[in-house]
């Protein structure tokens, strides 16, 4: 190879126009025939564009290598194994002193009830109770129709048609309506707490309510759990009643029980006992829904992924819990005799 | 420092943005009423008035994001209230903007983050752009590291660098600044001053920033156009403005704070 082969020039009077990425490109090129040992030169650009060269290239300088990626190994079966471990245990851990932060305030709110903030409380009764009831009374009343429909199927092949009743009240009342009204609760109500608390957290403004001295498990759960177990049984009740009424409606067109025989036969069919062995469960899933959707608002880390990502996770985690906690009250009630 | 005439739109080369009659109204408060404007090609210029009235608004309805009540926007020459959602995409792309917050995609790294408007915008491959986005990152004086770290790692004047970088990453014709200086230290923000400048001077940009930095305004701006009662009172340069008789300049521009900086800017003069 004669010397004038190792030497190239790169002619640059022909461009039109150059950018940064259009510099760059050439720098490169540049770069890649020095390192094959030939002297590069660059000749016919004018002089704006040979600064933004120089500019692009003294940058690149320090970047000789290109961009170094970070060579990750795929970790082995052990390793993720402890690392679930170790997440789990961590959780455990934030959940335990989640539930400690919670009962010191409500001990600290029971020795001053007057510190109560009941204006948030009643807002949450209002927001998450009385906006719901919409909604759940339409769901409810489908269901009871639905309960109705599919028990009628059956009960007319017996000429039992009475006994609709007692299959939807007692359905109703014990289970359905409380699991029901639990469950839109969760995702309308659970999901928003932590919407709201992650964004607070994203935004430092928990920190701020902390500097200031206010406790932000007073201001921001307490109330939330304390109206949710408020508004949470009367709900259940407004959902029992509108899935009564779906599962009479049901009865009158298909069944061709009179919405007096119907209201009649409610007594006969379902005690007082049945209503409270159902309300009795939703103080409980109230405060499970209301802590579970502040705890994953505190666990908030980052930006907005971490928002959506724990408002799912608070939504799925209430509604197991819900379904998994009615499970646990069957068997107590029927250890019980109920 | 007569106000800004209202434009014709074939200037387009001289006047990437033109602004004629502007109208902003928010319910019943305006705060932008009967508003001229042109910016000049290459310049650097500042917007300047009280909180609130409606320099950040403004910027936004220049890179078509909020369309004003009334009057006409001409984004590089042409007219934004004709315009379909694509064309209005097309003008955009010759923009970049760093916003006030940042505005970084807090799930992306920071090359990730540069790397955007590329993967969206053209048709290069995964290495180049990678190879650009990491130029755009040199280029605001971030180190290499940096590239692979989350926003949320990044303290405040590097998150504005890396807004910066983003901003930049197409090239655009116009380079949007809102409150470029704001949360940094004075170190931080006389050197993102000297960026701004320095990548003025490379790229050939028309920057349009606002801010309350008064050594910005007299280190980096080549014009100001002072916002005042609901539209430009005055378009000048910083000596032209502050020797202004006119009270509601001098006001602004008299302070103790504003001849501080007018004192620095000439020492480093």
């Amino acid at each position: 190879m004669g010397p004038a082969e190792e030497s190239v020039t790169v002619d640059g009077s022909g461009l039109t126009g150059l950018d940064t990425a259009g510099a760059l490109l050439i720098a490169r090129l540049l770069e890649a025939f020095r390192a094959e040992g030939r002297a590069a030169r660059l000749v016919g650009l004018d002089q704006r564009r040979a600064a933004l060269l120089e500019l692009v290239s003294e940058r690149l300088g320090s970047l000789s290598t290109g961009p170094s990626d970070e060579t990750r190994r795929a970790p082995g079966g052990l390793e993720r194994l402890g690392r679930l471990a170790v997440a789990g245990a961590k959780e455990g851990f934030a959940i335990l002193s989640f539930a400690g932060e919670a009962a010191v305030a409500f001990l600290r709110t029971l020795a001053h009830p007057t510190r109560l903030r009941w204006r948030q409380a009643l807002l949450v009764v209002e927001l998450d109770g009385v906006r719901a009831m919409p909604v759940l009374g339409m769901l409810s009343f489908l269901l009871g129709v639905v309960i109705a429909y599919q028990s009628g199927v059956q009960l007319r092949l017996y000429g039992g048609n009475l006994y609709v009743v007692d299959l939807v009240t007692i359905t109703v009342l014990r289970e359905l309506g409380p699991l029901m009204t639990a469950i839109v609760v969760a995702g309308r109500s659970g999901s928003a707490y932590t919407a709201e608390i992650g964004t607070m957290q994203v935004t430092e403004e928990i920190d701020a309510l902390r500097s200031i001295g206010v406790a932000p498990q007073d201001l921001l759960v307490l109330p939330k759990i304390l109206g949710l177990a408020v508004a949470l049984p009367l709900l259940t009740v407004f959902a029992n009643l509108a899935a009564v009424a779906g599962g009479m409606v049901m009865s009158a067109l298909m069944l061709d029980l009179s919405p007096q025989t119907f209201l009649n036969r409610i007594p006969e069919a379902v005690s007082l006992n049945s209503l409270m062995t159902g309300l009795a469960k939703t103080p409980v899933f109230a405060a499970v829904i209301a802590a579970v959707g502040c705890y994953q608002g505190f666990q908030v880390r980052g930006g907005a992924d971490s928002v959506g990502r724990n408002t799912t996770t608070s939504v799925v985690r209430a509604i197991v819990l819900v379904i998994v906690i009615d499970a646990g009250f069957s068997v107590i009630y029927s250890w019980l005799g109920i | 420092m007569a106000t800004a005439s209202a434009p014709a739109a074939q200037d387009a080369d001289a006047h990437p943005v033109a602004l004629a009659g502007i109208r902003t109204c928010f319910g019943a408060t305006c705060i932008h009423d009967g508003l001229d404007l042109s910016v000049r090609h290459g310049e650097i210029l500042a917007l300047v008035g009280a909180s609130g009235s409606g320099k950040s608004v403004l910027l936004r309805e220049m890179i078509l994001l909020q369309r004003p009540t009334a009057g006409t926007v001409w984004l590089f020459g042409e007219d934004a209230a004709g315009l379909g959602e694509s064309d209005a995409n097309r003008l955009r792309r010759r923009t970049g903007i760093m916003f006030q917050q940042g505005a970084l995609f807090n799930a992306l790294s920071v090359v990730e983050n540069i790397a955007v408007p590329l993967k969206e915008q053209t048709d290069l491959s995964d290495a180049v752009i990678r190879d650009i986005a990491m130029l755009k990152l040199l280029l605001v004086g971030l180190p290499a590291d940096a590239a692979g770290k989350l926003p949320s790692q990044l303290s405040g004047g590097m998150h504005k660098r890396a807004a910066l970088a983003r901003a930049l990453a197409m090239d655009p014709d116009l380079l949007v600044l809102d409150e470029p200086g704001t949360g940094l230290d004075p170190v931080g923000a006389d050197a993102l001053d000297e960026l701004i400048r320095d990548l003025h001077g490379a790229l050939g940009l028309t920057v349009v920033m606002t801010t309350h930095d008064v050594s910005t305004l007299w280190r980096v701006c080549d014009r100001v156009a002072f916002l005042a009662q609901r539209r430009i009172w005055a378009v000048g340069t910083m000596e032209q403005l502050s020797d202004s008789d006119d009270p509601v300049l001098a006001d602004y521009f008299r302070g103790p704070r504003s001849q501080a900086a007018r004192g620095l800017a000439w020492n480093r003069g």
